[in-house]
């Protein structure tokens, strides 16, 4: 008759294992944010747009530490998503868009563009029926932009808020439905911002000054 | 041991009783501004909801549902999908552009873009849904437990559903708003409780999606 045994190392990993697989359980729900973004249906702005992503933009995430042991942690990983979204929105709104080899500043060598934008998130908030006891899941979004040239001379300065909610309805977790909420939010960032990017007051100087005239837009 | 045939046949009569209890009562309200001559012909329809309220989203599933309503009734009618036609007009049908009146065409229609990507469409009524269904007064309770023998709930549950949606149907040739249909509906639902819980829903959403869907017709069928 044979018997096995577990030698005591053997123990050692498998408390390990047990210990790893409760700390997992126990971890942060995290949602990393995917969604299709439409190209914009608007006529392009004849100027040559540069683009430079901040690391806390392109790898933004939002973490929310659980107030109470019943309650979880949450971190919504926006940064993929942002650059996605942006990258299409802002390819549709200009004639050319350029991606800067670094961030612009006067002993940067970059390339020749009319200005360059530099998207950040100011502050993310969201809310499950968990928190607010309302049948509905939101985002809520501040960006701040700023239009400089490309040897770093600013231009203008404005923040924008976006706004995504999602009903429970339709959806079967609450990962999905924050993910839907966020995804929302980055259209309606992208909406907020096609329609008003040349009525900022400090675009529409820089923009008269170059003699680029933008087609009425907007409702 | 009598007992337990017992407690079934009187489980049974009261699922009997209830089934025909769980029902659906439903109004339908129209406007109509400017009668229909005749059917959209080879035009297209686009149904869309409206999201801009605070507090709550007209569902996708229920313009989903209207529009599949209207194009099984009438196969000769195109129903754009919702998501298909706010897509291929972004950013203007988001909740925050959206067109409130219907007035506010015009002004689209000043890019040329967004007129080229309408006349592809053929859009001749473009149909705004607003509004909800919610659940109001649940009550009762229900116990599941597991045990050696098996598992099994006891229980009773009753809640009841509310609908209110309006449509708003905008011609979209003349841009004007040529009729409205509202309705409403309610009914409620149970779930007893007998080993297994049976649930039976009064399909007050499904009812809204019939009243409005056979209103809209009698605009955009030429059979109806």
């Amino acid at each position: 008759m044979s018997r096995s045994t577990i030698s005591v190392p053997d123990l050692r990993l498998l408390l390990l294992a047990v210990l790893g697989l409760l700390l997992a359980g126990c971890g942060p729900t995290k949602v990393v944010v995917e969604g299709n973004f439409p190209s914009p249906l608007i006529e392009p702005l004849p100027m040559k747009l540069g683009i430079w992503y901040p690391e806390t933009f392109s790898g933004h995430e939002f973490f929310d530490e659980a107030k109470t042991r019943s309650d979880s942690s949450w971190i919504v990983q926006t940064g993929a998503a942002q650059v996605a979204m942006w990258d299409t929105l802002l390819e549709g709104m200009f004639v050319e868009t350029i991606h800067m080899k670094g961030e612009p500043g006067p002993e940067q060598m970059n390339q020749l563009v009319d200005a360059v934008l530099i998207p950040e998130v100011d502050e993310l908030q969201y809310a499950i029926p968990a928190h607010t006891n309302v049948k509905v899941y939101e985002i809520w979004m501040r960006y701040r932009f700023k239009l400089v040239t490309s040897g770093g001379e600013p231009i203008g300065d404005w923040t924008m808020t976006a706004y995504g909610k999602t009903p429970t309805a339709f959806l079967q977790s609450d990962q999905a439905a924050v993910n839907l909420a966020a995804v929302m939010a980055l259209r309606d960032a992208g909406a907020n911002f096609a329609t008003n990017f040349t009525r900022v007051p400090q675009v529409q100087v820089f923009l008269d000054e170059r003699g680029i005239v933008p087609l009425e837009s907007g409702l | 041991m009598r007992a337990v045939p017992r407690l079934l046949r009187l489980a049974t009569v009261l699922l009997a009783g209830l089934s025909t209890a769980a029902c659906v009562t439903s109004t339908v309200d129209e406007m109509v501004f400017n009668e229909p001559v005749e059917g959209i012909g080879d035009s297209t329809v686009v149904i869309l909801g409206r999201r801009h309220a605070a507090d709550y989203e007209t569902e996708p599933d229920f313009i989903q549902c209207v529009g599949d309503h209207i194009s099984s009734r009438d196969r000769s009618i195109t129903v754009i999908g919702e998501l298909e036609f706010v897509n291929s007009l972004y950013p203007w049908f988001e909740p925050r552009t959206a067109p409130l009146h219907p007035q506010n065409i015009d002004r689209l229609l000043l890019q040329e873009p967004v007129a080229e990507r309408m006349a592809e469409l053929k859009t001749e009524y473009m149909i705004w849904i607003d509004g909800k269904t919610e659940r109001s007064d649940s009550m009762g309770s229900m116990t599941c437990g597991i045990g050696p023998g098996g598992a099994g709930c006891f229980g009773f549950g009753t809640w009841s559903d509310d609908s209110d949606y309006e449509a708003v149907i905008w011609d979209f040739t003349d841009r004007a708003e040529v009729g409205r249909v509202n309705t409403t509906a309610s009914g409620q639902s149970y779930m007893p409780a007998v080993v297994v819980p049976i649930p039976i829903i009064a399909p007050v959403q499904g009812t809204a999606c019939d009243g409005i869907g056979d209103q809209l017709l009698e605009f955009l069928s030429s059979e109806y």
